[in-house]
């Protein structure tokens, strides 16, 4: 038994697969390529694959990790060239590693990640970014209402803590965002929460749509 | 014009929008300056559903296949997109290239239920393409059409201009063959379509002329072109070994309906059941061979990665090498991780033991379709099961720990009394008792009762009979659920009654309800087999507006003489057929499977007929 971490990128059309379809299509990937994945025990055997953080639908990414188990080594290289030979367009293989046999897995070991946020300046306005942001970021606290799914209830919550860098700057008429914010499952702070208290901190109106979000890397505990 | 930027906007803003995306594993990508037809395969529900349909699968392979030829998706798009894609003006666009539809040189749509009419109306509305054939010019694609309704065309007449029928693989070649000289030929529209009324099993509508009796009925259809056919004769593949079948399927990335690799493993029925449109227009009965089953499927494994393999007919059981092929399936799924589904199979001790091999723990329910309540009425249907086939079978389910149990039955049928639903009620209880007496228990055991009510359809033996009114199915209904709510561990489920009434209506209707379907999509009908859309009042409104009377063709009692819009159309059965086994029913005589013997449908009368008196 093999264990695996594949890094990976999605972007254009493949930016619409949900976290299971794309679950899926690296299962069928993996069978069509003949790379036979470790199944668990029990009547509901299922691959042993997992994400280190979902993406939301609609974002791209450069840095995405998935790992998984193997019933037999296959050298690194092999699966990385196998793979982007049946990845569909918009995705591909970064690098691909092995794994010590044990281990906290990635889901687990995830910390923090980074996206990329662009946004179209608003029309005639002249945006000091500079500016805004180092005011946005020299509140006290940070604070949101955040939707509580399980109580149903809104809550009040400070992102200042979970903000662990941030920056803007205009480039060909779009606002670029870049930020470094917690992931994972202690603290997680999703990028479009900071997006939208930002922008009604800077009196920035925008469309939901015309916003593309990145995320460029995720970080792990060591 | 494509329309990828256009789109992307949009996709932020819709559910699922990886229904709208295309680029799936297997799907056609191809250099247009090469193309001489460009072929929109148009598949009137959303993707999930269309893509779970394996003609689709066939017809794209098929056409795919030659050079100079592209077929691309087009499916209906969802409500919420349907709203963006009005609003910012972006018309109807295939999955492949993105094209509108209006670039296509032929549109055509799969019809495989009535109630999904409405959906191509507005699929040309949203391409931006007049809905009469009559209304478009040149610079409009051929709007043509095929699949199980194509056998009564009638409704859709006056907006599709050809049908399609019988087996695509065979016509829709000779289709493209035909469009790619014409077009080089630079000729008039309607000279494309004089050729195709040449093609054996294409019906261009234009070319007839239904004329009236006072009562409604039809006295005559006129032919106005000279050279137009008597009579249009289903296209027929004789032998399935030899037609080529999709290896290579298209992979969906987002969970649909049937998300499995799937193969279809005879075409036909040799059954004979009266009120079965599919079991009479599919004839005869045509199988793959095992060899050339299992071939595919190791292939369809290779190429999409599949983790569930299906066959499909429309009785897997009566397959002739149905257990050993069924065993090597086994075999190649347990060898490459993939879960085999085995759907209608007779409940028989094969099958029994195959469905424990294969399913195990996991029972999942276990279906059964008696579809009538008594053997009398069983008998009139020709459906051979008997009470001791039933009993017998749940029996042995009970005994192997299923206790989910869902048996299908139909009400409405011909010469149905109110005993028949009594016997409807007494399978119900016998299975719990039966139950009670094998396991001692009652709790945690449930049998569905299914109801579905009768639509009589074009090309059966039941073509002439009348639907029940409205007010009588609920009667039934009523009936049912009183007699089945005193009996433990029993669910009962029907189906709306005005819904199972606009299907028969469209399944026997004419020409001069394309007006109708007009009007109910400009009223707003659309996705009119989905329950949350379905609109009865804007029905009706359609229909009163056009002043048709809808029980005029779903509730009245047909002579045998009167001329039926369908009679055009061959199915390779003959009406002589038809007729005597309509007799046969009324007096409750049932016909044998054609494999004991020929019962004389006439379909040998055009091919060999392989499976006849095989048992």
């Amino acid at each position: 038994m093999s264990r695996y971490v594949i890094k990976f990128y999605k972007e254009g059309v493949l930016r619409y697969i949900s976290h299971l379809d794309l679950l899926r299509l690296f299962k069928r990937s993996f069978k069509r390529e003949g790379i036979r994945l470790q199944y668990s025990q029990g009547f509901n055997p299922h691959p042993k694959m997992s994400f280190a953080q979902p993406l939301s639908l609609g974002y791209s990414s450069t840095g995405e990790y998935i790992e998984f188990e193997t019933t037999q080594p296959y050298p690194p290289e092999e699966i990385k060239e196998k793979m982007n030979r049946i990845l569909p367009e918009g995705m591909g293989i970064l690098s691909c590693e092995e794994l010590p046999a044990a281990g906290k897995t990635l889901a687990a070991m995830t910390n923090a990640a980074d996206y990329e946020i662009s946004i179209p300046c608003p029309e005639g306005g002249n945006i000091d970014i500079i500016q805004l942001v180092s005011a946005y970021l020299s509140q006290k606290a940070i604070t949101v209402l955040k939707h509580q799914r399980k109580s149903g209830k809104d809550v009040e919550i400070d992102m200042k803590p979970m903000i662990h860098d941030f920056a803007g700057f205009v480039d060909n008429n779009y606002i670029m965002l870049h930020c470094r914010l917690s992931a994972g499952s202690t603290a997680n702070l999703s990028p479009e929460l900071v997006l939208s208290s930002f922008c009604s901190h800077s009196r920035i109106s925008y469309d939901r749509t015309e916003v593309n979000i990145k995320r460029k890397e995720i970080y792990f505990d060591s | 014009m494509v329309l990828t930027n256009q789109l992307d906007k949009l996709l932020m803003k819709v559910e699922k929008p990886g229904r709208y995306t295309g680029g799936e594993w297997n799907s056609a990508s191809k250099d247009l300056s090469g193309i001489k037809t460009r072929f929109g395969f148009a598949f009137p529900d959303t993707y999930e559903i269309g893509m779970s349909y394996l003609g689709l699968q066939i017809i794209y392979h098929i056409l795919n296949k030659k050079d100079s030829v592209f077929c691309e998706r087009i499916f209906a798009p969802a409500i919420d997109m349907e709203e963006l894609m009005r609003k910012e003006g972006i018309p109807l666009f295939t999955l492949e290239t993105k094209s509108p539809v209006k670039d296509m040189d032929i549109l055509g749509f799969t019809l495989q239920y009535e109630l999904s009419f409405s959906n191509l109306i507005n699929m040309l509305d949203l391409s931006g393409i007049p809905f009469k054939s009559a209304e478009r010019t040149k610079e409009h694609p051929f709007v043509a059409a095929g699949g199980p309704c194509a056998f009564n065309p009638e409704p859709l007449a006056d907006i599709v201009d050809f049908f399609m029928l019988g087996d695509g693989e065979e016509i829709l070649p000779e289709v493209c063959e035909a469009h790619e000289s014409w077009k080089m030929s630079g000729r008039e529209k309607e000279e494309f379509l004089k050729t195709l009324a040449q093609i054996p099993g294409i019906y261009v509508p234009k070319f007839y002329t239904p004329v009236y009796e006072e009562n409604g009925t039809i006295r005559s259809i006129e032919r106005n072109y000279e050279k137009a056919p008597l009579q249009i004769e289903k296209r027929i593949v004789e032998d399935l070994n030899t037609v080529d079948f999709p290896e290579h399927c298209i992979v969906p990335f987002i969970d649909t309906v049937h998300d499995r690799a799937v193969i279809e493993i005879f075409r036909g029925c040799t059954r004979g059941c009266r009120f079965c449109q599919a079991g009479m227009i599919y004839r005869p009965v045509r199988e793959r061979s095992k060899d050339k089953i299992k071939e595919i499927a190791m292939s369809q494994i290779e190429s999409t990665g599949h983790e569930e393999l299906t066959i499909l007919s429309l009785s897997t059981s009566d397959h002739s090498e149905i257990e050993p092929l069924v065993q090597e399936l086994m075999g190649v799924c347990r060898e490459n991780n993939v879960s085999l589904s085995l759907p209608s199979l007779r409940l028989d001790s094969f099958s029994f033991k195959v469905l424990e091999e294969i399913q195990g723990y996991k029972k999942s329910g276990l279906t059964f379709a008696p579809e009538a309540g008594t053997q009398r009425l069983r008998d009139v249907i020709n459906k051979s099961i008997t009470d001791q086939d039933i009993y017998h079978a749940m029996e042995k389910a009970i005994e192997l720990g299923w206790s989910n149990i869902k048996l299908y039955f139909m009400v409405g049928l011909p010469t149905e009394t109110f005993e028949d639903l009594d016997g409807i009620a007494e399978i119900a209880r016998n299975i719990t008792d039966l139950n009670y007496r094998i396991t001692g228990k009652r709790g945690r055991f449930n049998v569905t009762i299914s109801v579905s009510n009768f639509v009589p359809k074009a090309h059966t033996p039941f073509q002439w009979f009348p639907q029940d009114s409205a007010e009588l199915f609920h009667k039934k209904h009523q009936y049912l659920k009183d007699k089945l709510k005193s009996i433990k561990g029993v669910t009962f489920q029907y189906h709306g009654t005005e819904v199972s009434y606009m299907e028969a209506v469209f399944a026997r209707g004419d020409r001069r309800l394309s007006d109708t379907l007009i009007k109910a999509v400009e009223l707003g009908c659309k996705f009119d087999g989905w329950r949350e859309h379905f609109n009865y009042g804007l029905w009706i409104k359609a229909l009163d507006e056009t002043g048709i009377d809808p029980d005029f063709y779903a509730c009245r009692v047909r002579s045998f003489e009167e001329v039926l819009p369908w009679d055009l159309i061959d199915s390779g059965v003959t009406k002589a057929f038809l007729l005597e086994e309509n007799q046969n029913a009324v007096k409750g005589s049932q016909s044998v499977d054609c494999r004991r013997g020929c019962i004389g449908c006439g379909i040998n009368q055009r091919v060999n007929c392989t499976m006849e008196g095989t048992l």
